[in-house]
Parts: structure tokens; sequence; C-alpha cells
């Protein structure tokens, strides 16, 4: 995809999901907004271009869309379409949610709003070496609504026990999944703190105290400063999760989506005072929804803990990237 | 001349980079620093000279430069690579080799033709070293205030020589450096950045004396010059009269690119050595993925960074991010050191012990040198998040 057609499309995505936002449309509306813009056409053609636009304008809209499915049910190998959900691993974790001993399918996990629709869900799971995926009915999936810091998130925590066929997959299937929603939800929580860190300079601009707007103060700008520092670390690093795709590129985007997403809202939330302590601002969607996403593919912490076992067992810092 | 470009552009940077690690494999022993670590000043400088000229003469050290000033041309990726590489296996300390980085350009951009291609090539084939004589005692983080004056020997237009009076402060391995890009006040006290020129001053010049500041960590590496009536051929002037702060801006792009890059490679090869110690428990593993955490987003911003000066794309204001998190990730991984190695810094009188104090000592200066962390987040908010004036 050329510059210029990007630029269209990425305006097009931009226009059609604030459009739906402002007219509170709910998940269903952004998946039909998303399906009549060839979002599942423009995954399978340009994955990386589709993604980055799709969940930088989810984020910046604070939109609750289904489109996390797809990404997950494209990179396991299977045609993704709109009655089929996948389950998500549990809250702060990236391990396949499903279990088999023999006996039937066991999964714990979360589901994105497209549950509710769904005629199956798909779940993936290992044992031992071994991955598999399985495609439960939906009428066999217990799936509850959560309503948590985000009830408008649209998550779902979701528990399968049930018998099921079980497919193999390739033993890389579960680390490509992984790898194309770590990368998703990053992009999404860029896209929120961008939102996030506009909101605060515009108030820092209004906001007058002391007869002068806030934003004259050195105290308050040095503040903005360091999310846009915290935003562009993470552009950068969910860049290069494309450029040098890998699980350890995907899980540092996610870690630094996680990282980036606590500065900014606490120095945006400090810059808003007490309007962002109310519901009349738009910013507590925002927090809310990057306080959800912070746990989507594995939080921060986790991603971290693991990074640093996974370098002092193998005594070893790989460059990832090179110029 | 067309078939020298033609083979320098096929020279494309990852090729470059495995030749390079190759060739830099195979002459180890040859390169490998003869002192114990971790040296002294004296020994890095004499390292670094020494490495210089073999890589000079073998060619390495000539990719990337303009073929006027002796070099290859090819990308200015390639020397990033080498400085990096150097880097990376301690040939070099970066930030003793990043003179290289910013003063060169300078001089290929700035100086007279006949003079760029005279000296550059000592500076790249470690015959010279250079110093940067910008801040002084009164103008740090405000460099358009300096004062150390430049007087035209009669019409500033005609003069054949510039008589140098004043100080600077901060000034870099004055006492081991053959040549200085000096900045002076050659407009009113009061014209800021547009009374500053731009001159190239040899330092066995009379007049000019060199006092060695010593640092919290017991090094040299900073010093204090002194101008007292410094006679300076008019031939000697980088850019316009009155045009110095365009040739100290210039150097910005270098500085904030190819050097980072350098101090990305060299804290990696640090955070390599703690990982290769580190016990095997949890909140080791917290640390070191923190540190790694950012020591990798700030390669993949660096890296980014770099992809845009090589598309000819202006590096401006947001290098300033570059600059903040660069100086973050590099205090976060002497943090962990100094976390996960209880007592190295403080009760180690080891050689091991003496590098790790000497090097968390300089790594708390990477907040103010080059401009301060506050004066980068000044820059992000006025120019990047467009706030207007404080």
């Amino acid at each position: 995809m050329d510059a210029a057609d990007r630029q269209m499309l990425e305006t097009a995505v931009n226009d059609a999901v604030a459009d739906a936002v402002a007219s509170d449309g709910d998940a269903a509306v952004l998946d039909k907004v998303l399906t009549d813009l060839g979002w599942l056409e423009m995954l399978d053609v340009e994955p990386r271009d589709a993604t980055e636009i799709v969940f930088t304008a989810l984020g910046a809209s604070n939109a609750a869309a289904s489109a996390l499915d797809d990404v997950v049910v494209d990179a396991l190998g299977t045609d993704a379409r709109a009655d089929l959900a996948v389950m998500l691993p549990p809250f702060a974790s990236w391990q396949a949610p499903g279990h088999r001993d023999g006996g039937p399918v066991r999964a714990g996990g979360i589901a994105t709003s497209r549950i509710a629709t769904a005629t199956d869900v798909l779940v993936v799971g290992t044992s031992d070496s071994d991955v598999w995926s399985a495609t439960v009915a939906r009428a066999a999936v217990d799936a509850t609504p959560v309503r948590g810091i985000d009830p408008d998130a649209g998550l779902h925590a979701v528990h399968i026990e049930h018998t099921a066929a079980v497919t193999a997959l390739d033993a890389d299937a579960w680390q490509r999944a992984v790898i194309a929603g770590q990368r998703a939800v990053a992009h999404q929580i860029s896209g929120a703190s961008r939102s996030i860190l506009a909101l605060a300079r515009e108030h820092a601009l209004e906001r007058e105290q002391f007869d002068r707007p806030i934003s004259k103060f050195q105290a308050v700008r040095h503040k903005l400063a360091e999310t846009l520092v915290a935003i562009e670390a993470l552009d950068a690093a969910v860049g290069a999760a494309w450029d040098e795709p890998s699980p350890m590129t995907a899980a540092l985007a996610k870690a630094q989506a996680g990282r980036t997403a606590r500065i900014v809202a606490k120095h945006c939330q400090q810059v808003l005072g007490g309007i962002g302590f109310t519901t009349d601002h738009a910013f507590h969607r925002f927090l809310k929804r990057t306080m959800a996403l912070e746990g989507l593919f594995g939080s921060a912490d986790e991603l971290v803990l693991d990074l640093g076992r996974q370098l002092i067992a193998a005594r070893a810092v790989p460059n990832l990237v090179e110029l | 001349v067309v078939e020298q470009a033609s083979v320098a552009h096929a020279m494309d940077v990852a090729e470059f980079r495995e030749e390079l690690n190759a060739w830099l494999d195979e002459h180890h022993d040859e390169l490998a620093p003869t002192y114990d670590p971790p040296g002294t000043l004296d020994d890095h400088i004499a390292q670094m000279q020494r490495s210089k000229r073999i890589l000079f003469e073998a060619g390495w050290m000539r990719w990337g430069w303009p073929e006027r000033v002796g070099g290859f041309g090819g990308s200015p990726m390639l020397r990033t690579v080498l400085g990096a590489a150097m880097a990376e296996r301690d040939l070099a300390d970066p930030g003793l080799y990043s003179l290289v980085e910013v003063l060169a350009p300078t001089l290929i951009d700035f100086a007279p033709p006949e003079l760029a291609a005279e000296v550059v090539p000592r500076l790249l084939s470690g015959e010279e070293m250079w110093c940067q004589g910008f801040s002084e005692p009164g103008s740090g983080s405000d460099l358009a205030s300096l004062r150390c004056r430049a007087t035209p020997d009669g019409d500033p237009e005609t003069a054949s020589t510039w008589v140098i009076n004043g100080q600077k402060v901060w000034t870099s391995l004055a006492q081991y450096s053959e040549k200085c890009v000096l900045l002076t006040r050659t407009g009113p006290p009061e014209s800021r950045h547009r009374g500053i020129t731009a001159f190239f001053v040899d330092m066995d010049t009379p007049g000019i004396s060199i006092s060695p500041i010593e640092m919290i960590n017991g090094a040299h590496e900073f010093t204090e010059v002194f101008f007292d009536d410094v006679v300076v051929p008019a031939d000697r002037i980088l850019g316009d009269v009155n045009g110095g702060w365009a040739v100290a801006m210039s150097i910005l792009p270098y500085e904030r690119s190819s050097c980072f890059w350098q101090r990305i490679a060299y804290l990696y090869r640090r955070l390599r050595l703690l990982v290769e110690r580190a016990p095997t428990d949890d909140r080791s593993a917290e640390v070191v993925g923190e540190a790694f955490l950012q020591m990798h987003s700030v390669r993949a911003r660096s890296r980014a960074t770099q992809h845009r000066l090589a598309a000819g794309g202006p590096l401006g204001a947001e290098t300033s991010v570059d600059k903040v998190l660069v100086a973050t990730a590099e205090q976060t991984t002497y943090d962990a050191i100094r976390r996960l190695m209880p007592g190295i810094a403080e009760m180690d009188d080891t050689s091991d012990g003496e590098m790790w104090r000497t090097e968390y000592i300089y790594s708390r200066a990477a907040t103010i040198y080059g401009g301060t962390a506050e004066v980068q987040r000044n820059i992000i908010a006025r120019r990047l998040l467009d706030l207007g004036d404080e």
C-alpha cells in the first residue's frame, strides 16, 4: 500500500469509527462498520496496515469492537468470520487457555463482545508440546459479561468443559496468535493514549488559574512531554514487532504498551485535575478501557518478568533490531 | 568517481555489518584493549586511536564518509554500524568516539573544502583528536548566551586574523586534542544566536591554556579552556561570520542519531555483562526485564530516527524524545547493575568494581549532558505539543 492509499484508508476508518461512536454505536454497530469498510479483506492482503489503522482508530475513539477475534483466528490459520469467536487467555496471561488430559476440553479465559452473537467458539490449548484447537458450539460455552472496570468494553468471562474434537496445530500456531494479538492491543493502547494526551493538552491550554492557562506552568508541560515520550516509545516498540516479528519483539511491544498506558493515565489525570475525576469528561472512559486492555495477551509486569527470566536463562541479550 | 560511487551504493548496510563483524572477529587479538579493565582515560584514548588507525588502514573507517575527505562514500549508516560494533566490543568508548561522529560532519559541511580534505582524514585515522568548545561557565543549557569573544583584526569582512578571548568549560578531552571547533561571540553581547561565529582552532596556538576538571568518578575527561589573545586566521572560520549557530545546530542530527545508536550498543553490552552473572531469581528477572524493555524501545526508536535521517528527513525537535529515552534507559540499566550486584559500586576494589563504579557514576550525567532532560521536555512541550511559550 503506498502512502496516499494508506492515508485515504486511515481517514476512512477513523471517520467511520468516530461517527459510529458519536452516535452511541455498540460493538455490533462497530463490527458492521468495519465489515463494510472491508476489514477482513484488508487483514488478509495488508495485515500490518489493516491492524495498525483499525486498532489505532478503535483506541483513539474508545470504540469497542470484536476485531481482535479476527486477528487471532487469522493468525491461527483459520478463516475469520463474523460468527466465530475466539477464547482469549485469562487476564494478564498469554498462555493458550485450553487444557485436555485425554478427557473433555477444559478452558477458561476471556471473550470479546463477539461471544454474544457467535455460533462457534474457537479455543486453543496445549498438552505437553502439542498445540491443538477445538471449535465448540456457542451453546456449550459458559459466558458471563464482565462489568469490571469497563462494562462498555464488552468483555466476557468464559469457561468451557465440553467433549469436542480437537485438531492438531503446528507448534508455532499459538505463538503466532499471541504475536498478532499483542501487536493489535498495543496499537489500540497507542491510539487511546494519543487521545488521552490530546484531552489533557486541550484542558491545559483552556484551563486558567493564577490568571494564565495552566499550560504555562513548567510542571504541567513536563508531565505532558513525558506522556508523549512514553507514547513514542510504544510506537517504536510496536513498529519493531512488525519489522522483526518474533515472540520477543511482540511481548516487548505489549509490555511497553502496559507501561505507557500507566504513564499516560497518571500524568494526564493529574493535568486534568478535578474534571478528569468526573464522568462529565471523556477521560474516564479511556482510562477504564486501557486498564482492561492492559491485561489482554499479557500484563506488562508478567511479560517483563518472563523476558527477564528468558535473558537470564540464556545468559544473553539479543539485539532484535538492526539498522 | 562514478565507479567508486556505485560500489559504495552497492554496499548494503546488512552486508556491511556481516563482513565487518567477520573481519573484527578475525582481527580480535590485534584490536582488543591492551590494558586491564577498567583502564585510565589515557588507556581509553590510546585504545580508540589505535583502533581507528587499524580500521582506517583496513578501509572500514572510510565507509559512509564522502570521498572528498578520504572516505569511500555510501550511506552514513555504514559508519554508525562501525561505531556500534566498536562499542559492543569495547574497542572504543562511545563517549570518546562520538567526537568523530559530531565534529567530522561539521568540518565537511562548513569548512573550506581544502581544509576539510586535509584535516578530516587525520581525525578518522586516529592521527588527531579534536574537541568541541561550546559550553561556558555562564552558558550551559542556554548556549546562545555564550560570551567568549572573537574580534576581527580590522573589518570583519576582510580581516585576515581574529583574536579570541574568553573561557570554555566542560570541554571534553581538550588536553588530548590537536584541534577545537570553537563557538565565539562576534556580535553585540545581546545578539544571542545571531552573533555567534565558529572557528577551527589549533590547540597549540599561543594563549590557550587547559585545566582538567576532576569528575566525581575520578576521571579527567572534562576541562576548562582559557583563551588569552589567541590569534586565529580568518580561513579557519567555519560557515559564515555570525553564522555559528547553524554550525552548532548542524551537530544535533548526528549526536542524536549515530551517537545514540553507538551508546545504545554500548549499553546492550553492559546489560549483557549483568545478565551473564545475574542470580536466577524472580527479582533479578524483573530488574533485568525492565532494563531490557527500556533498552529495546529506545533501540527501536533510534533505528526509526536513523532511517528517517537516511531518507533525507530533517531531524529537529523530535530527537528530544530520543534523548530522554536514551538517558532514562541508561540510568535504568546502571540502576539494575547496582541493584543486582550489591556492593559492586560501593565496596569492590577489584578492577571489576572500579569499572562499574566509574560507569555507574558517569551514568548519572546522562540527564545533564547534551541538553538536560528538563530542556528536552521544554522543547517537546513547545515544539511537539505546541503548548506555546511558558
